[in-house]
């Protein structure tokens, strides 16, 4: 009793905490708004992320494709020589190719000596002397790459068109598939994830790639023509300086892009090029605005119900400042206090829609901090909207 | 000849020697509701003067202006015309940051008690006393006092889901009163209890304007509690139509039954006459009236003293003197003749003077009225 005689009466707390029903109900729309933005945020972090997640798990500083290649699965490809050119240029302490195939990548699942129709596949192959993957998972399993007809199989396919025991290696090594009507053992798994072009990925020796792609070039060495240079500079040399040199060096049918470069163009590509970022950005609208008519409803409601009591308080000389900071304050505490369980709700959200799609659904720190934002903003705004009533009218027309 | 005033007698403006300052003052409001071809008129050209401790009461039917006028000296809306002074503030044109310093030297206590469900009655109070930065122990005690005294010593810290209509009209009072403030406004505050607590009210209303000069303006149809009126005034259509000063009244009404013609009036009469009565002033030597003009007024002599004189053609003699309480004047017009003396201040004198006609019409009301007179006259001679 005494520490509440001596503070301020924490109206804002107590008119908020009241009503418990109001209150949940109040917390659970505002939670939806959350999930709903957060829904929106994943699916276009999702869809980036998916899309550069090769990139993104291929070791190198600096990359080459083809002018014409204007996104990773566009299949256009470059000459082998650049390669070549690459790797004599000083500071570089390898360059190596990646090839890459999906059009007819396809893979058959044989059961009881019937095939399913099957699904094209992207495939990767790499040269294994290079330490080109950064997981751990793939370096580990390498060396079992260098038989002839193997691959390892991206556990993430869609189970639907892949039907494959994926957990077992044994299983999996046992099971009878095809590649480009070629039969093909699976020696392990590892991790990649599907994107908006592929429904999963194969990997392989550049030999084996040859061998079930000889047709990828008409005439002449299938591994002649390469999908993305991958380069790695010495440790002792700046990256921004072998990025000059190799863009001087090498001919100008190919982009020599550093990683944040590529990344770049390749999200720039889904964002702009095409319907998807407009219709995220659409979705995020939505989002807010679901959520700030949430917010509105629920704070404009708790003012007007309570008018008479705050046109009193205003009638006692309560000032426009104090009404401000009491909204704001119910605001935070409703925007805090609604994202948690939104939060936790999308969290559940993600890993069910990631188990479901494949897609790599996940809650980084500036994607929270985005949608915390963005509930603060809401709620806030909306608290504002609310009050204008109350502030600017005078007291003895709100009884 | 003497001052004569356009203020009417009832008006209590002269009652004391002591002039105290004005609480409000009201010139020429109006006030309208609506826009454009709603607009409409609520209050037509009012004027009113509150003095620092008194208590008045407005009354008059429902729509007659009494709460609008109210929330005007409130601060609660916006003066549009003419002028209103607050605690010596003009709200015409006034800024927020002036309505907001002066709202919070006032009182309000509301038809609807308008707590805070979420507060107990305590915190509801205390919100009044914290918005004027009173030291937290001195509030705590005074809105422990202050809800004793209405009764709810029990209830402190009770949510108002918990306690009657009646105790949550007293909590909303005791919201009202804690910050000491120096104009209390009420709109029906005692609607809401029963006689004993609606009594209890007004006592502390009476305290606190005897005590701390508070003043209080209360709207209320309640005539249990019309006996703590220093002053009532009667709304009607937007127009105060009456502004009496009860104490005044009483005593013009005991001056007048000292006239033998109008000794037999009815209370309800003799308030009327009172409410015809303006002030005159006059200083030491003024003639209030001449030997041989017409008569026009019959005089009350409110305070100070007047010398008689009559000529009777040898020269003026005084006849007589005059004081408070006593009256003169009223030979002339009843019998249409001149004046027959002449009436000179002695002191600085007020009095409060009927016009022939309203005087007239008072001894029409009744036949017999003219006919005690004519003998009340015969015996004086």
């Amino acid at each position: 009793m005494t520490v509440n005689q001596k503070s301020k009466t924490p109206l804002a707390w107590k008119n908020l905490t009241h009503d418990w029903r109001r209150l949940v109900v109040a917390l659970v729309g505002i939670a939806f708004a959350v999930l709903l933005m957060f829904s929106q945020v994943g699916f276009q972090n999702a869809l980036f992320d998916s899309q550069v997640k090769l990139i993104a798990d291929l070791e190198g500083d600096i990359f080459i494709v083809s002018k014409a290649k204007f996104t990773l699965a566009a299949e256009k490809r470059f000459a082998f020589v650049r390669i070549h050119q690459a790797q004599s240029c000083p500071g570089v302490l390898w360059a190596t190719p990646v090839y890459s195939e999906l059009t007819t990548s396809v893979l058959r699942k044989i059961e009881h000596g019937k095939g399913n129709r099957g699904y094209p596949i992207r495939s990767i192959g790499f040269h294994l002397d290079v330490p080109l993957f950064k997981s751990k998972e793939i370096q580990r399993q390498t060396r079992r790459l260098h038989a002839p007809a193997v691959a390892l199989i991206d556990r993430n396919s869609k189970p639907k068109k892949f039907p494959l025991p994926m957990k077992n290696d044994q299983a999996l090594s046992g099971s009878s598939v095809e590649l480009a009507s070629q039969k093909l053992t699976l020696v392990g798994t590892f991790d990649m994830g599907t994107d908006f072009a592929n429904d999963g990925n194969l990997m392989m020796s550049a030999e084996n790639f040859a061998r079930y792609f000889p047709h990828r070039k008409r005439f002449g060495d299938p591994l002649s023509i390469v999908d993305i240079g991958v380069v790695k500079v010495q440790p002792t040399y700046s990256i921004n300086d072998v990025h000059k040199v190799l863009l001087k060096t090498l001919s100008k049918d190919v982009f020599v892009l550093t990683r944040q470069e590529f990344l770049d163009k390749e999200i720039l590509f889904w964002d702009k090029s095409t319907p998807i970022g407009t219709i995220f950005l659409a979705g995020k609208i939505i989002g807010f605005v679901v959520g700030m008519v949430i917010c509105y409803q629920v704070i404009y409601s708790d003012i007007a119900d309570h008018m008479p009591e705050f046109a009193t308080l205003k009638a006692m000389g309560y000032s426009t400042r104090y009404f401000i900071a009491l909204i704001v304050v119910e605001a935070l505490l409703l925007a805090i206090v609604g994202f948690l369980p939104g939060t936790l709700a999308s969290v559940g959200l993600y890993s069910w829609l990631g188990v479901q799609t494949g897609l790599l659904m996940q809650m980084d720190r500036y994607s929270v901090a985005f949608v915390l934002a963005a509930t603060i903003l809401m709620c806030t705004a909306s608290g504002l909207l609310a009050v204008r009533k109350l502030l600017a009218a005078d007291p003895a027309n709100l009884f | 000849m003497d001052s004569q005033t356009t203020i009417p007698a009832t008006s209590g403006a002269f009652a004391g020697d002591l002039r105290l300052p004005k609480t409000v003052r009201v010139e020429n409001l109006n006030h309208y509701f609506g826009e454009g071809e709603l607009r409409k008129q609520a209050l037509y050209s009012n004027n009113l003067e509150v003095r620092r401790g008194e208590i008045v009461i407005m009354t008059g039917p429902s729509g007659s202006g009494k709460t609008t006028l109210l929330t005007l000296i409130g601060t609660l809306r916006t003066v549009q015309e003419g002028s209103l002074k607050v605690l010596g503030n003009e709200l015409l044109g006034a800024d927020r940051d002036l309505t907001v310093r002066l709202r919070q030297e006032l009182g309000f206590i509301f038809q609807a008690h308008n707590l805070f469900e979420s507060l107990t009655a305590y915190q509801n109070v205390k919100m009044a006393a914290e918005l004027v930065g009173l030291d937290p122990r001195i509030a705590d005690g005074r809105i422990k006092s202050l809800l004793t005294r209405l009764g709810l010593g029990e209830r402190v810290h009770y949510k108002p889901k918990s306690l009657s209509g009646g105790q949550k009209q007293r909590v909303a009072i005791a919201r009202g009163l804690v910050h000491k403030p120096k104009l209390i406004l009420a709109d029906e505050p005692t609607a809401a209890l029963d006689e004993q607590s609606g009594r209890e009210v007004v006592t502390l209303f009476q305290e606190l304007a005897r005590d701390e000069g508070c003043t209080i303006i209360m709207v209320t149809h309640d005539n249990r509690i019309l006996d703590v009126a220093d002053r009532i005034v009667n709304m009607v259509d937007g127009r105060i139509k009456s502004d009496v000063a009860v104490q005044e009244t009483s005593v013009i009404c005991e001056f007048l039954k000292g006239f033998p013609l109008f000794s037999d009036l009815t209370p309800n009469t003799l308030s009327e006459v009172a409410d015809k009565m303006m002030v005159h002033e006059a200083q030491p030597g003024d003639v209030v009236i001449h030997q041989g003009d017409p008569g026009e007024l019959f005089y009350l002599i409110r305070s100070g003293s007047v010398d008689v004189l009559i000529d009777d053609g040898a020269g003026q003699k005084q006849v007589a003197q005059l004081e408070r309480g006593q009256y003169f004047g009223e030979a002339a017009l009843i019998t249409e003749e001149p004046r027959n003396a002449t009436i000179v201040a002695h002191e600085k004198s007020v009095f409060y003077a009927l016009e022939k006609k309203d005087f007239r019409a008072v001894l029409e009301t009744s036949a017999t009225f003219e006919e005690e007179l004519r003998q009340a006259l015969f015996n004086r001679q």
